[in-house]
């Protein structure tokens, strides 16, 4: 973009040199002038794209000027601010005579930007900043339409309006759309073709390809009637159980889960039960606010279930450092601090974590508030539970527990003379030989012997040759077996005394500062809690309150950004001053109140969006598009988008008729390469799966977080080391090692080679690609051997990506 | 105007054709590509393609030689006589005072132990080098010995972390990503950033100590392993032929450039390049690992008894054989440098062999790129993530604990000032008195040299510019030639 704007920075003085002429001259006409002067640097900025821009507006054309060059020392930080300067609020622009309105020439801000001697000039050479002679402009107008600020947008509730009516469009996503693309004078792209839609929405919605008799029953009902078919089909996707797991994926990423407690050490946890809840939540259709609080707050809610324990694994999915020598206190604090940037990056877009230290250098976020927010997360323990299989009755087992407790414990008392009498029995040189347990059990007065202890000294004294005790004994293991086979997971439990919360000097843990107490920040909607002392259950139903302007925004686009590559802001995690103005805020808006209107429904979200026509338009670049919107910002056509590393798998498997099926349970461990393991600190063992836990989908792999499947690693897998919002969708060469060599997809494709060997090249093709080949690809394909044939399209481009 | 999340995502794309590709070749793709459009888009990039610098470096790549476990300075560097006059007495409490220390409650002492060893000054710069290190003390008007490095954590792997991220917390990119993502790579087939290891095991944190945290993968650190394939995957499976392998290679490349021409997605072109690359590295990475064409005049200057057996002296001499294929990030990582003086730990037996272990390859790479000629555009880095206190550890036998206030770390080539000992530490080597280098000056001085800025060298993340030297970092002028 900048390249553009020196050749007509000569232009650029003309028109502002007209403007001078023209201000003395009368309102209408300096009106006009600037009316021109703005579309014209606006057309030459590129940002034609953006808007037709008919007058100056803060947020969308200063506001990032502003942030990008001068709040990080005339911002909200008051410890970084310098000569007490701050642009961020309009009193502090005014009160210090910085800014006149109206009058750039009186505005030492106008004069010092266009300095050119460095000791006055602003921003400061040494800051590595420079405005461009646009930004330079665009101030000076700024300043001479009067210098009024506006509220930061993403700050400001969801505007409602109605969507524009334009021609041939019904669907009030397409009407945002198209209305957009008329204004810069594009047209969208026609729908893609049936096989390429319903492969598309199966890898969107439940993250699976769709299999030869699935594209075939959707072609015919396609010919049929296109859009009954395309309601249908998606029907059906939104009701497989297998859109939690794709959906599941997507939340885990953001929950950082993984199956390892992470640092050095990396030792296997315990949490799946978590990731098998988030599953099942998005199945069942559990409305996003719920999803929330129970996440957020599940142990705080009345009666709380097992489920809604479990549900608090989200914030347990921090690293726990088991190193010698450390300072447990100093870890405890780091996953509180991770556990408040992630609060404040998953719902609310901020980058709350930057407060850690000091204010907030763009933000409205006090470091105050930072703390006010970690005071939610510090009071809490921080347990494991067990999670019993809901077939069982546990109060019932409780019951007969205790009863075979009873009966051992009367055959004791009735056997406690032969027992006096065993013990006295025993010699020196036999104690010496009994096992340590026993000795001990032994070494405590018999009157003061709990059951364990006396079980240890029945092990040797009954053995297992007195057939009553072997019957006790036996029916109390069995149910003891039954409480310890249930897995357990990790939660958050609320402590019945509040730990003492401070400000912590620059984020140092060994340096406290005054007290805080739980609270939002200032910024956004009131927070509101009918207790003394705020809890999480507060933080949660204020994060989705009606009147939060941020969450439904937030998530709407994160959901957006699954479709189309990108979100509608494109700066998913940062909503904030530092982030980017959304693409199309009014169709943000409409979406973020339409959720919330429509109960936080993520299943009508996700139907909402893949029946628009922007959705089903073809992926094919274009070449006019190439020009004026080569990042498709506009959507004239849908993206194609490599597809996430645990799909990569899925669809090999799927085309090779390998997939398992089964859903949740345990994580599985496929076959990865030897030695991959032995690359942390720790070696960890991996045995290899067998049978059907072999070919699960890549959401089941058990995840190290130190040494994770190289696999699903090489292809951008998150690390879950922090929130991922938005994965990297990487293109390398150990990425075409992987599927041309690795074993795992050597293996596929094996049974795909017997695939093409019974039902022929093309089906092979189409399960891979969901489309028919054409003769000339045929024509490469049908002089390979089957093997190489089959590796050749379990390695295509289009196998891994999503047209 | 908003920065570039990632150079995948938004970037307009230029591009790059290999120049001796497999079967589709860059003629075929271009002439088809031509069919669709026009000069829009002429070249492909590879990620890993050379980029240019924020200004001319003096340096093009770098071989970081990481001694895991934190090496005794006052055993190699640091001759300190008020040591061996006060051993065994209190440090004075001026010293330690307000302090934290790794293993306080533990085994901590504050008894000073004298140097386990035997100094004498070498060289022009006269620097004192200890009797373990006779070949390190050949060298000494090479390097730049830096007596003033100072870390901030004190347990193994954060402080790996740190030494390698800038931050003790896991999930950053390290300095070999920063730098392939800053300047990519000079080769095309094998990747940017390389990483050896020698040693009983691997060093404490592992792989994220090359991880490329939020960079992509394409970043990462890529380990080229002592046992079984050199890459991971690089084998063809066991049942296909060569011939078998290059049809798949072609196929999938013809395939995919009819799909590049029925989509126009430059990712195609970005892909049908990966794999070329990939069949390549089939090739070169085993040619690499072969060293039999090296003379034995080489061998034996690095002190390489076999050939075929991994250790620190071949891995010393895959580095320099990486540096002229112009892989651009090479990190050897030496482990078992943590002598705390337990019986498998100790000064006085364990340490010496360590040091037998690096002292000659070490000095027979810095002789090796001089006389190539490559020393001049490759830094060699030495050093470890601490180093360890004045203070004796009295176990079994002894040993001292990690000390992160002074230690010794050692630069050499691509613009850094021979033939200098750099930066004063106090009597007894606890801390800085004259010139301090910070992990974050360090780091701020290898991107200088490189061309890069550290402010500059800046990546978007969850709404933040992260930069290898968070808020810090500032050039040692003074390490400069």
């Amino acid at each position: 973009m900048c390249f553009l704007v020196l050749p007509f920075s000569g232009l650029f003085r003309v028109i502002s040199l007209c403007g001078q002429n023209l201000r003395a001259t009368g309102c209408d006409v300096k009106k006009f002038g600037l009316a021109v002067f703005i579309i014209l640097l606006a057309t030459i900025a590129g940002m034609a794209v953006d808007a037709p821009a008919v007058e100056l507006r803060f947020n969308r054309d200063v506001l990032p000027i502003l942030a990008e060059n001068c709040f990080a020392c005339h911002g909200f930080d008051e410890v970084a601010r310098e000569a007490d300067l701050r642009l961020d609020t309009m009193q502090g622009a005014f009160e210090s005579g910085v800014v006149v309105a109206g009058d750039p020439k009186a505005s030492p801000l106008i004069e010092r930007i266009n300095s050119n001697d460095p000791s006055d000039q602003m921003p400061p050479p040494e800051s590595g900043k420079q405005l461009t002679e646009t930004q330079r402009e665009i101030l000076q107008q700024w300043v001479l339409q009067g210098a009024e600020y506006e509220k930061h947008w993403s700050f400001q509730s969801p505007r409602r309006s109605e969507p524009p009516s334009v021609p041939n469009a019904r669907h009030p996503i397409d009407r945002f759309v198209l209305s957009r693309l008329s204004e810069s004078g594009l047209t969208p792209s026609p729908s893609a073709g049936p096989s390429t839609l319903i492969r598309r929405v199966c890898l969107d919605l439940i993250g699976l390809p769709p299999t030869l008799a699935e594209i075939e029953q959707f072609n015919d009902d396609f010919a049929r009637n296109p859009e009954i078919a395309w309601q249908t089909l998606v029907d059906r996707l939104l009701s497989s159980p297998h859109y939690g797991e794709r959906w599941g994926r997507w939340w885990l990423d953001q929950a950082r889960y993984a199956d390892s407690n992470g640092y050095s050490i990396d030792s296997p946890r315990s949490i799946w039960r978590y990731r098998e809840w988030v599953v099942d939540a998005l199945n069942q259709g559990m409305s996003f606010d719920q999803f929330t609080i129970e996440q957020l707050a599940g142990d705080l809610l009345p009666d709380a279930t097992i489920g809604q324990q479990v549900a608090t694994g989200f914030h347990r999915n921090t690293q726990i450092n088991q190193e010698g020598g450390i300072d447990r206190e100093q870890y405890r604090i780091d996953s509180i601090f991770d556990r408040v940037a992630t609060t404040g990056t998953v719902w609310m877009g901020l980058t709350i974590g930057c407060a850690q230290c000091h204010d907030h250098k763009f933000d409205p976020i006090k470091q105050e508030e930072f703390y006010q927010l970690f005071a939610f997360f510090n009071d809490q323990d921080e347990p494991s539970i067990k999670v019993y299989d809901p077939d069982l009755d546990v109060s019932e087992l409780t019951a007969q527990r205790k009863q075979a407790e009873k009966n051992l414990g009367a055959y004791f008392v009735t056997h406690a003379e032969e027992q006096i009498d065993w013990e006295a029995s025993l010699d020196e040189e036999a104690k010496k030989k009994l096992p340590s347990k026993v000795s001990k059990a032994l070494a405590v007065e018999a009157t003061k012997r709990n059951l364990v202890q006396k079980l240890e000294i029945a092990s040797v004294w009954r053995g297992n040759d007195h057939q009553e005790f072997a019957r006790l004994k036996k029916r109390y293991d069995e149910l003891n077996r039954a409480f310890s086979n249930a897995p357990t997971t990790l939660v958050l439990r609320e402590r019945a005394t509040p730990r003492k919360t401070t400000v912590l000097i620059k984020g140092d843990f060994t340096r406290p500062a005054h007290e805080v107490t739980p609270g939002t920040p200032a910024i956004l909607h009131p927070f509101k809690s009918a207790q003394e002392r705020p809890n999480r259950l507060d933080l949660a139903r204020w994060l989705v309150s009606p009147d939060n302007p941020l969450t439904a925004r937030v998530i709407v686009n994160r959901v957006w950004q699954q479709y189309f590559g990108r979100g509608l802001v494109d700066t998913e995690n940062d909503f904030g001053l530092l982030g980017a103005r959304p693409t199309h805020r009014e169709l943000l808006d409409w979406l973020a109140i339409k959720f919330i209107d429509g109960g936080w429904d993520l299943k009508s979200l996700h139907r909402f969006i893949v029946t628009s026509h922007t959705y089903r338009q073809s992926s094919a670049f274009r070449d006019d598009l190439s020009k004026v919107d080569a990042e498709n910002r506009l959507l004239a056509r849908q993206q194609r988008l490599r597809l996430d590393a645990e799909i990569v798998r899925d669809v090999a498997l799927v085309a090779c008729g390998q997939l398992s099926s089964q859903l949740g349970g345990p994580p599985v461990y496929p076959p990865i390469p030897s030695a991959v393991m032995s690359q942390g600190q720790v070696r960890r063992s991996w045995k290899a799966s067998t049978g059907a836990d072999r070919y699960r989908r890549g959401l089941y792999t058990f995840v190290y977080r130190a040494t994770p499947p190289p696999s699903l690693n090489v292809f951008d897998a998150p690390d879950g080391y922090s929130s991922c919002t938005r994965r990297n969708r990487s293109n390398t060469p150990l990425q075409s090692l992987a599927l041309m060599n690795d074993a795992a997809f050597f293996e596929f494709a094996q049974s795909l080679k017997r695939i093409i060997e019974k039902g022929g090249l093309e089906d092979a093709f189409r399960s891979c690609t969901g489309r028919q080949p054409d003769e000339s690809e045929l024509h490469l394909l049908r002089p390979l051997d089957s093997l190489t044939a089959a590796r050749v399209l379990l390695n295509l481009d289009e196998t891994i990506t999503r047209e | 105007m908003t920065r570039p999340l990632n150079p995948f995502q938004d970037q307009t794309r230029r591009h790059f054709f290999s120049q001796c590709g497999v079967g589709v070749g860059s003629a075929a793709l271009a002439t088809m590509l031509g069919e669709r459009r026009v000069a829009a888009k002429d070249q492909v990039e590879s990620p890993l393609a050379p980029k240019p610098s924020h200004f001319p470096g003096k340096a093009k790549n770098v071989i970081f030689l990481f001694m895991a476990g934190g090496p005794s300075q006052l055993e190699m560097f640091e001759n300190k006589p008020d040591l061996t006059k006060l051993n065994g007495q209190p440090i004075p409490d001026s010293f330690v005072d307000g302090k934290r220390f790794a293993f306080m409650d533990s085994s901590h002492r504050r008894n000073l132990l004298a140097s386990r060893r035997t100094f004498k000054r070498y060289g022009k710069s006269g620097a004192w080098v200890c009797d373990l290190l006779p070949k390190t003390a050949e060298i000494v008007d090479e390097i730049s010995i830096v007596k003033t490095c100072k870390a901030e954590l004190f347990n193994h792997a954060p402080a790996k972390l740190f030494m390698n991220t800038g931050s003790g917390q896991f999930g950053r990119p390290s300095m070999g990503s920063w730098v392939t993502y800053g300047i990519g790579s000079e080769c095309q087939d094998l990747p940017g950033f390389m990483v050896l290891q020698s040693g009983p095991r691997g060093p404490r944190g592992g792989a994220v100590l090359w991880g490329s945290g939020m960079l992509p993968s394409t970043y990462q650190g890529v380990p080229l392993r002592n046992q079984g394939d050199p890459i991971l995957n690089l084998s063809t499976p066991s049942s296909v032929t060569a011939d078998q392998q290059r049809q798949l290679v072609e196929t999938v490349g013809k395939l995919n450039l009819k799909r590049l021409v029925a989509t126009g997605d430059d990712e195609i072109a970005t892909r049908i390049n990966a794999y070329e690359m990939a069949y390549q590295m089939q090739t070169s990475a085993p040619e690499l690992m072969d060293i039999r064409d090296e003379s034995q005049e080489t061998l034996d200057l690095y002190g390489i008894q076999d050939p075929q057996q991994a250790s620190f002296a071949r891995n010393c001499l895959l580095a320099r054989r990486l540096v002229e294929r112009g892989v651009r990030f090479i990190q050897l990582y030496d482990t078992n440098w943590d002598h705390h003086g337990g019986s498998t730990e100790t000064l006085e037996k364990h340490f010496p062999s360590k040091c037998r272990d690096i002292d000659q390859p070490g000095a027979a790479l810095i002789r090796d790129l001089k006389r190539r000629g490559l020393l001049d555009e490759t830094i060699v880095i030495w050093g470890g993530e601490f180093g360890r206190t004045p203070m004796g550890e009295v176990r079994q036998f002894t040993g001292r604990n990690h000390h992160i206030d002074a230690f010794t770390m050692w630069l050499a080539g691509g613009g850094i000032k021979p033939g200098q000992v750099y930066g004063k530490t106090d009597e007894f080597g606890f801390g800085a008195i004259e010139n301090p280098v910070h992990v974050h000056d360090l780091h701020a001085t290898v991107l200088h040299l490189l061309g890069l800025d550290h402010e500059q060298l800046t990546y978007r993340f969850q709404g933040r510019d992260f930069r290898l030297t968070d808020v810090h970092g500032q050039v040692v002028e003074g390490l400069l030639a």
